[in-house]
């Protein structure tokens, strides 16, 4: 799983990591929607060429790779099934613009996961005028995500001592396997919802309409930069994908 | 007989736990293990059946490595019963979720419900059997985790905090269970900080603090050393307390006492009766 890494937060000081939410988030949308907006290989390879720094000015580039690296096997799988069911002229072609589109899509998305701190994108969707409740319980799920990993390893620790054999058996056994772990893990997340709902109630969650916040979220000449910079590029390739005719190298496809 | 050689343990290779920890299990004990939190007691018993294997230093079960060994063939032999209950129960029914561990272990039907029923009847358990585990409560939960792995019968049964949650009756009820099994030759290892509990019904006492053994050796004399306890962050016993109160009134009672026979003699003594 650990190209799920890309989409984890990682406590770095760098440029993008300072930036507000809501820029990184509108960022974000552009860059994944600039993705959508092509299935060629020159003009995603050219997305993603500009996706690269970004993630490098992150400080994560290591990490994006180890993930990339975790994924290469999904990606090889997209790749193969796609050639051999697409009906495409040039199947191969069109499955490598899909991986890479693929690849463009996570990377954009994980320029805003691996920079904002659950907490600040609570305060975001707050500041987004989306109620507290819902914001909380969404920064909620991403905090829990970790400890609910931590929490899988000691079931399988504790059903490994009663004798279960995870790792054993026919392709059956084990799926059958999967249920002394995701039972048990369910029960466990529900209780601690519970728990936790209760002492969040103790202590006085939802008691007063208006909430006040000690660390209020504030746009910046930068973040002001980096939104109009990505409105732009936005207009400017819609704008070259509906009236304009890509020059036919864009268009190139690999011979088969 | 277990065998810990010189073990060394850290998590993801950096978060030190174990730091040559040697320790021997011979079979029929009844060993306790104490410590401050933190003080490597877990790791040192998932070393036992296996969960943990030890990045230098080794675990021999009866004169053979343990790495020879799966988890599975290990929990034949050595239970580990860990110290949350919810981690394991998963089924709808208290009697299925013990024949689950037996069936694991290979016993045939019939053989899995009598074993049920019996291990069912020691812990209290008896009228419980058709309930759904997870209507229970969190010390029933407990004991039906403990049925669970007491089941199978294990030649070493290692419990990972066995008190918390129950009352004095329950806890009454474990140690005579505990002593019970240890009658029948089975060894039995407690992780605990129930000072009290340890005192009345284990006769050795390992101290652990940063990952390495302390301590170990007979429960009055472990359990009476100041500086074991300091460093073990526990709190001495009351009857412990007690002695040293006698102690600065009357010289002739030792310091250091833990058991209650003990202290009686010597009050008896004291007040010049036979």
């Amino acid at each position: 799983m650990s190209f799920l890494e890309v989409f984890q937060y990682t406590r770095q000081d760098s440029v993008i990591h300072r930036l507000d939410p809501r820029a990184k988030l509108f960022m974000s949308i552009v860059l994944a929607a600039v993705s959508l907006l092509f299935l060629s290989i020159i003009p995603l390879l050219i997305i993603f060429i500009c996706l690269v720094p970004i993630i490098g000015a992150a400080k994560s580039l290591r990490r994006w790779t180890r993930s990339m690296k975790g994924l290469s096997v999904l990606l090889i799988f997209i790749m193969i099934f796609n050639t051999l069911l697409s009906t495409q002229p040039n199947p191969f072609s069109h499955s490598v613009a899909l991986t890479l589109r693929l690849v463009a899509l996570m990377t954009s998305f994980s320029v805003f996961f691996l920079t904002v701190h659950p907490d600040e994108l609570s305060q975001a969707l707050i500041q987004m005028r989306v109620r507290y409740e819902f914001a909380f319980a969404m920064s909620m799920a991403m905090r829990y995500v970790p400890t609910l990993g931590q929490e899988a390893y000691a079931i399988m620790d504790a059903q490994k001592a009663r004798g279960v054999e995870l790792d054993k058996g026919s392709l059956l056994k084990r799926i059958r396997n999967i249920v002394p772990i995701i039972v048990p893990l369910i029960i466990v997340s529900i209780r601690r919802a519970l728990s936790i709902a209760e002492s969040m109630e103790s202590r006085g969650f939802g008691s007063s309409e208006k909430r006040t916040y000690m660390n209020v979220l504030k746009f910046r000449k930068r973040d002001w930069a980096v939104v109009i910079i990505s409105l732009f590029v936005l207009i400017f390739v819609v704008y070259v994908r509906l009236f304009v005719q890509l020059p036919t190298w864009m268009l190139w496809q690999i011979p088969v | 007989m277990i065998l810990l050689e010189d073990v060394y343990f850290a998590y993801d290779g950096l978060y030190t736990a174990l730091q040559g920890v040697s320790l021997q299990i011979d079979d029929g004990e009844r060993i306790a293990i104490m410590g401050s939190n933190g003080a490597g007691k877990t790791t040192l018993v998932k070393h036992l059946n296996g969960l943990l294997r030890p990045d230098r230093g080794r675990v021999i079960l009866d004169g053979v490595d343990t790495k020879h060994y799966s988890v599975a063939e290990l929990a034949i032999q050595i239970g580990l019963v860990m110290q949350n209950p919810d981690h394991q129960l998963f089924l709808d029914s208290v009697e299925k979720e013990i024949i689950f561990s037996l069936e694991n272990l290979g016993s045939s039907k019939e053989e899995a419900k009598e074993r049920c029923e019996q291990t069912l009847n020691s812990l209290g358990l008896e009228g419980l059997s058709e309930r759904s585990p997870f209507t229970l409560s969190g010390g029933e939960r407990k004991r039906v985790a403990l049925a669970s792995v007491l089941a199978t019968e294990p030649r070493v049964l290692s419990l990972d905090e066995p008190t918390i949650g129950q009352d004095a009756r329950q806890k009454e009820k474990l140690a005579k269970m505990l002593r019970g099994l240890n009658e029948k030759g089975k060894a039995v290892i407690v992780v605990t900080h129930d000072i009290e509990f340890v005192i009345e019904n284990f006769p050795r006492t390992v101290a652990m603090a940063n990952g390495r053994i302390v301590a170990d050796g007979p429960t009055n004399s472990v359990l009476s050393n100041n500086d074991v306890l300091s460093r073990c962050s526990l709190t001495r016993p009351q009857l412990t307390e007690t002695a040293r109160s006698l102690h600065s009134i009357f010289p002739e009672v030792p310091e250091r006492l833990t058991l209650m026979d003990d202290l009686e003699k010597v009050v008896v003594k004291v007040l010049g009766g036979g």
